[in-house]
């Protein structure tokens, strides 16, 4: 496991640091350039360009995706077909292809998809979903958080459904309402959860590229070219794998201070 | 306690039943389309169905992605077991500081950007004749899905008494003998549950099949799918036809595994 998993990655930093292009991919003995790539990368103004439109997927996604799972599992934890139902219907989505996801909304979200005719109806005019720079970024970033929802929300449920229902029912002779329920119940119930879970999103948001090739591969022009995704078009769109290697080892770097982040909440979780 | 459904929960409910039940509803409408009704709100649920853009896919190269897609989804998801198991036993029982190191090091693996990982597995499968294979894309599919596969797995052996394991020892059981008739059947249902997920997240997958098979003639179904989706001049109804079937195995194993998926996934992906 080793082999395939580590040294990859020691490849990579090996590869950010020379000149790598497709005539000398597979010949040892690459011109050793040091920071060049790195450079190349950041005076272009390409690097620092993805690691803004990165943050901003990362945040879409978070939000999004811990806002509203929290949300699906509360209004689930009602008894009944209807709940049983939409959780195996989210779970199900979840479980699908990224690739069918993301060709789904491709079509939903297109210049007379049925997004645009629903709006249509309500009198407002075709939105450039994917076609528009800020719109194409802002509507990846979405399709990625639908997709992480459900996951979010089975975490959540796990952590709503270990309180004794002694708890609520306490509550209920003291007249407590369905928000104060929520607020003074639930909420200081998942906040471990919530911690972890928090973490993995941005984790997920981060690395997410999926949906990125499937419904802009990077457009229009680089504006959905996250961290990771402008790496990849650097190396096997553009065969400049010195360059890819040197952007995917930025992403590398997020993710290891990511990690380093994530051992620390799961410590601190496991002390407590 | 106080189950029944406010207006507010309802409301809720009734948002991601839309939300998530349109975009599946609206795949399989359009993939009995014509190409002339895809965007025609007038036929939007009233229109001719025709099973065109089925028989447009169904043709050899459709088998052919079928077969690469389950040799490759069967392939990983024995390898993944075969690594993870044995290794999530160990990470479970064994009491030493290597063993955190070892999960830190887990953890680091499974978040690391596939797309980065690509580019160095281009070069090494280069080298080493494995662009172009199956076994090129099993073997990366496995090394991208084993630690995830490793984590999730580890708390259900946790769970297995440590007392059984002893009094199997204790009745003569070697190590080996403990683990597969006492352990392993307890823990049958986190190897079944990190089984159909590896399934499911090997038959997606798309990016390491792109880029390692050199012609689509050697693409699977995810790969097809990623490949049409980003062409232009979309043909919708096959695409949305492709989509229906690249999902239908999903569907198999998603109705066979619900249950294990809904309780088992929560258990090792937090902690």
């Amino acid at each position: 496991m080793a082999v395939f998993a580590v040294y990859p990655l020691l490849q990579l930093a090996w590869m950010s640091v020379h000149d790598v292009t497709q005539a000398t991919l597979n010949q040892g003995g690459w011109d050793f350039v040091a920071w060049d790539n790195f450079l190349r990368g950041f005076t272009a103004g390409e690097s620092p360009a993805a690691i803004v439109r990165t943050l901003v997927v990362v945040c879409i996604v978070t939000v999004a995706g811990m806002l509203l799972g929290l949300a699906v599992a509360i209004a689930l934890r009602t008894k009944g077909w209807w709940s049983a139902a939409l959780l195996a219907l989210m779970v199900f989505v979840w479980a699908l292809p990224p690739v069918v996801n993301g060709s789904v909304w491709k079509f939903l979200l297109a210049e007379s998809g049925l997004v645009n005719t629903l709006l249509g109806f309500i009198g407002i005019s075709p939105v450039p979903f994917l076609y528009d720079p800020q719109w194409a970024l802002i509507s990846v970033a979405s399709v990625a958080a639908f997709a992480v929802i459900p996951f979010n929300a089975l975490v959540f449920r796990a952590a709503l459904m270990a309180i004794p229902p002694e708890i609520f029912e306490a509550a209920a002779v003291d007249g407590a309402t369905r928000f104060q329920e929520i607020r003074h119940i639930m909420l200081p119930a998942v906040r471990g959860t919530t911690l972890v879970l928090f973490v993995l999103t941005v984790v997920y948001g981060f690395r997410s590229f999926d949906f990125i090739y499937v419904m802009t591969f990077g457009g229009p022009g680089t504006a959905t070219a996250t961290l990771p995704f402008l790496g990849y078009l650097q190396a096997f769109n553009r065969y400049d794998y010195g360059l890819g290697s040197a952007t995917s080892f930025l992403a590398v770097v997020g993710v290891l201070v990511l990690a380093g982040v994530y051992a620390r909440t799961i410590g601190k979780e496991e002390r407590s | 306690m106080n189950t029944s459904a406010g207006p507010v929960a309802i409301l809720t409910k009734l948002f991601f039943t839309l939300l998530y039940g349109v975009p599946m509803v609206w795949i399989v409408l359009t993939s009995f389309k014509r190409s002339s009704d895809v965007f025609d709100p007038s036929a939007a649920f009233v229109f001719e169905p025709t099973v065109q853009a089925y028989t447009r896919n169904l043709n050899s190269n459709l088998f052919d992605a079928l077969q690469q897609s389950v040799s490759i989804a069967v392939g990983t998801t024995a390898l993944v077991l075969l690594i993870a198991v044995p290794a999530a036993y160990a990470l479970a029982r064994v009491a030493h500081w290597s063993v955190t190191l070892g999960l830190v090091a887990l953890i680091v693996l499974q978040m690391m950007p596939q797309t980065a990982l690509v580019i160095p597995l281009f070069r090494h499968f280069g080298q080493w004749g494995l662009l172009d294979s199956l076994t090129g894309v099993i073997i990366a599919d496995t090394a991208l899905l084993a630690p995830f596969a490793t984590l999730l797995l580890r708390p259900f052996f946790r769970a297995v008494p440590m007392s059984l394991e002893e009094s199997g020892s204790l009745d003569g059981a070697g190590m080996f003998r403990t683990f597969w008739s006492i352990v392993l059947p307890l823990a049958r249902n986190g190897v079944l549950t990190v089984g159909s997920i590896t399934f499911l997240l090997a038959w997606g997958e798309f990016l390491y099949a792109v880029s390692f098979m050199l012609s689509p003639g050697g693409y699977p179904l995810s790969a097809l799918l990623a490949q049409q989706v980003s062409a232009f001049g979309i043909d919708w109804p096959g695409l949305m036809a492709l989509a229906v079937l690249t999902s239908i195995p999903i569907l198999i194993v998603f109705v066979s595994s619900y249950r294990l998926l809904r309780d088992g996934l929560t258990v090792g992906a937090v902690k």
